[in-house]
């Protein structure tokens, strides 16, 4: 048993742990916290599988989204703290089973598929990332820009659609009139 | 242009003219009649010249139709055309108050044209075509006011009747033609044998229909319903004479025996007819009968061997009887009807007119020196040079003294009685034609030498002296029977034998028109059948028509209709899947995609 | 057969599991939004496993990863822009009321 088994199967377990008390507390800002330790337990487990570069940028980017999602929560939940113990699900029942026969399948899945001969030894951080850097900006660059412009839409469309809607005054003739 | 021709196509033209212009009926008839007129005269004309015109046109094979104009021929067609003419100006006057003079004057003169296509006939064919035209024309003007109650009924009778007897002349035209082989009348004529004893009583059998000799004379009675002028020409001068015409043109091949069946028949006729007349309660219907009687006579001149003293009496006849029935319809419009009761008197109303009658009248009952002394003077003489003189002059001498007797009624029931004054629209044109008529009547007999001439045959002239007696004085007895001693009491027990037509064992009704009315009845069933036969194969083809739309509206349609039900049912099922709610469409999702996965590994795993 | 691959693969299958029963049994949108992130983050430790351990050389790997940061980045701004303008709308944000799509 080795240092990185050990730190994978211990951050995997937090953070699927983290990732079920999501859905198993009333309160929405724990459940974001949860989501956040989950992601975060997920970045110090990329970490430890040698992906330095991915792994810091995983838990930035989700301690901020999470951050988000948790200020979010308290601004617009009627019961942020989940005093009231309100239960919030429904087709309770379809959706454990659903969960469970994907968990099952996928866990099959990579028991008995032969995964053929294992790396030992990847490139070194430094490396790596100048090789992701080439892979973006050379092969995979149609891919890369369609991303950014794919978030750069979803950023205005985003906001467009958040922003209050103006008032205009009812124009003469107008067929019908706001309320 | 051949004048057979026009005197035929004449009236026809004129007739197709009025019927399509629809006006100006009489003008066109009297100007058909004059051309036609016209050229049946330049036919005598040339006859008397001894140039004998023909026409042939294209017939059947071997057997062309012929048109002759023979000196007998073109003396009838003169005689027919002239009857025409004046019963024309008479109809002027006649028809003034009609509404269908435009029918009336067609109809008129198609039969005009017809029966001159009979007498000028020469050969069967032609003349059995213009047989039954002249019958069919008969029986358009008898029915003519058809809408009056009777009507339809006699001239349907003598439709009836008159075509009963045509069977006769069929039988009697096809033993001719297959005896001799030729359609031509002259080639025939030549025939003898049985073939023509049977053939001539065919014939007789035709002439007697034609004719109406008893026991075939109830029909020209009834045929009086008619108006006036058709009587007038019709049932005296021409449709009647056809019969007689036809024995006369076929009496050289007439053998001893049917010569002999013929004058019996006349005789009867003469005698039978003549007690109905005097019997009659209406005078057109007197006349009617007088005319058979006359005819009868005339059949009996034929039977006695001399053709040319019925056709004297014939051509007599024509003009007197025709004046006779004008001078009635003068006194049917001056008092509405035609029977003794309503006609007493009549004759002082209109002196002129019945001086005309009368005239007329003294004519056919045998007075010198009118026309009719004459022809009935020639029977006389011929029925006693017979071979069988005492039966035919005892016949002719009594038909004689009926003919004085019934004439001498009439005359003095329309001159004893009251006087009534009423004016008579179109008496003018009707005294016209009158007077024309009474006139040849007056002086006809003046012209007897020369058709005899014309005929190249002349009467025996010994023992005329002893029928002239014999023949006056039963004319004149016959005058003053009538005159002083009414008809009823004339007749004594025979009067309601005459008043019944002397029908025996219910006459020609039980005979011929009865089961001729039965086999119609039959017919109509029949066709009536074939009619519901008929319906039923329409009604089986929209019984199919209809299974045919009831498997488009319930097959294809069905189908189709089902189909798109079930499109609509599996668009509304397929709607309920969309809730709208995000969570079910998500569910929904998950394990659609779970179910790809199966499909597309599950094979995986076994291959 | 590497333990720590196999680890790794039911880290990302557990991950996965959570996430669909998350987001079929949640009736708040962003706890549906959740759901979904939970659901990538697995599809994360499984490409990041199979370069780690697979192909090391490729970096195809990594940026499949990185593209699908990129996919919860957008999810997470179009979800809470859709989340704002509905709660301005309707003063919620429960899915079980949002009916609009309805067919």
């Amino acid at each position: 048993m080795t240092a990185q088994m050990f730190f994978i199967g211990f951050f995997g377990l937090a953070s699927v742990w983290f990732g079920i008390v999501v859905f198993r507390t009333f309160s929405m800002v724990r459940s974001a916290l949860a989501l956040l330790f989950s992601q975060t337990a997920l970045g110090a487990m990329f970490l430890s599988m040698q992906a330095e570069f991915l792994g810091v940028l995983q838990i930035m980017m989700m301690a901020t989204e999470m951050s988000i999602m948790a200020i979010f929560m308290v601004m617009f939940m009627m019961d942020p703290g989940g005093l009231g113990e309100m239960d919030m699900t429904h087709q309770k029942r379809l959706s454990l089973g659903a969960g469970i026969v994907a968990f099952v399948a996928a866990v099959a899945v990579a028991v008995f598929v032969d995964w053929g001969p294992i790396a030992d030894v990847a490139p070194d951080a430094a490396q790596q990332t100048v090789d992701l850097g080439l892979e973006l900006l050379g092969r995979s660059m149609l891919i890369f820009e369609t991303a950014g412009i794919t978030i750069l839409t979803a950023m205005i469309a985003a906001t467009a659609v958040a922003i209050p809607p103006v008032k205009r005054k009812p124009s003469k003739g107008a067929t019908h009139h706001e309320h | 242009m051949n004048l057979i021709a026009i005197a035929i196509l004449a009236p026809l033209v004129a007739a197709v003219l009025i019927l399509l212009l629809r006006r100006a009926p009489a003008a066109l008839s009297l100007l058909g009649t004059v051309i036609g007129l016209i050229a049946s005269i330049g036919l005598l004309t040339n006859a008397f010249a001894g140039v004998a015109g023909a026409l042939t046109l294209p017939g059947l094979p071997d057997m062309p139709l012929l048109l002759v104009a023979t000196p007998l021929t073109a003396l009838l067609s003169t005689l027919v055309a002239v009857v025409c003419i004046f019963v024309m100006i008479y109809a002027v006057g006649y028809m003034k108050k009609d509404d269908e003079k435009v029918r009336f004057s067609a109809t008129l003169l198609l039969f005009a044209a017809a029966m001159q296509t009979l007498v000028l006939a020469g050969d069967w064919i032609l003349l059995l075509a213009a047989w039954e035209l002249i019958g069919l024309s008969s029986y358009l003007l008898i029915g003519f006011w058809y809408r009056r109650p009777g009507v339809t009924s006699a001239a349907t009778r003598a439709f009836m009747v008159t075509r009963s007897a045509d069977l006769g002349l069929y039988i009697a035209v096809f033993i001719l033609i297959a005896t001799t082989g030729s359609s031509d009348i002259a080639t025939t004529l030549n025939m003898g044998g049985s073939a023509a004893i049977v053939a001539g009583l065919l014939l007789l059998v035709a002439a007697m229909g034609k004719s109406a000799q008893t026991p075939l004379h109830d029909w020209l009675q009834r045929a009086m319903a008619g108006p006036t002028p058709v009587s007038a020409l019709l049932h005296s001068a021409t449709l009647v004479a056809a019969g007689a015409i036809l024995l006369i043109r076929t009496a050289p091949m007439l053998p001893a025996e049917t010569l002999l069946v013929i004058g019996i028949v006349g005789g009867i006729t003469t005698v039978v007819t003549g007690l109905i007349a005097l019997g009659e309660n209406d005078l057109k219907r007197l006349l009617a009968a007088s005319t058979s009687s006359q005819y009868g006579l005339m059949l009996l001149a034929v039977g006695a061997g001399v053709p040319l003293a019925a056709l004297l009496h014939l051509i007599a006849h024509a003009a007197i009887k025709s004046a006779l029935f004008l001078g009635a319809g003068v006194f049917q419009h001056s008092r509405d009807g035609t029977t003794f009761g309503k006609l007493e008197g009549a004759g002082r109303d209109q002196p002129r007119i019945f001086f005309g009658f009368a005239l007329a009248a003294l004519a056919l009952a045998g007075i010198p020196p009118l026309s009719g002394f004459f022809s009935k003077d020639a029977i006389i003489a011929a029925s006693l040079a017979s071979s069988d003189a005492w039966l035919l002059a005892s016949f002719a001498l009594a038909g004689t003294l009926l003919t004085g007797a019934y004439m001498a009624r009439a005359l003095s029931i329309l001159w004893h009685g009251d006087r009534q004054k009423r004016s008579i629209p179109g008496l003018g044109w009707m005294g016209a034609g009158l007077a024309g008529l009474v006139t040849l009547a007056v002086i006809l007999g003046a012209f007897f030498p020369s058709i005899e001439t014309l005929l190249r045959a002349s009467l025996a002239e010994d023992e005329n002296t002893l029928a002239q007696i014999l023949g006056l004085s039963a004319a004149l007895s016959g005058l003053a029977l009538g005159w002083f001693i009414s008809g009823e009491r004339l007749l004594g027990p025979l009067l309601p034998w005459s008043q019944r037509g002397f029908a025996v064992a219910g006459g020609m009704d039980n005979l011929l028109v009865r089961p001729a009315f039965a086999i119609a009845r039959r017919c109509e069933k029949l066709e009536r059948s074939l009619y519901t036969g008929v319906l039923a194969v329409g009604r089986l083809g929209l019984n199919i028509g209809r299974g045919a739309r009831f498997g488009d509206e319930r097959g294809i349609d069905g189908l189709i209709f089902a189909l798109v039900r079930g499109t609509i049912n599996l668009g509304n099922r397929a709607r309920t899947l969309q809730s709208g709610l995000i969570h079910r469409e998500m569910a929904i999702t998950v394990v659609g995609a779970a179910l790809i996965f199966a499909i597309l590994f599950i094979p995986l795993l076994f291959f | 057969m590497s333990i720590e691959l196999l680890l790794a693969l039911i880290t990302g299958a557990a991950l996965f599991g959570v996430g669909i029963y998350g987001a079929l049994s949640q009736t708040n949108l962003v706890m549906i939004m959740m759901g979904v992130e939970l659901i990538l983050a697995g599809a994360m430790v499984n490409l990041l496993a199979f370069w780690r351990y697979l192909h090391p050389d490729n970096p195809a790997g990594q940026m499949f990863v990185l593209i699908i940061m990129t996919v919860m980045a957008i999810e997470m701004a179009v979800g809470f822009g859709v989340a704002i303008a509905r709660f301005r709308a309707k003063g919620s944000v429960e899915m079980e009321e949002a009916t609009e799509l309805k067919g």
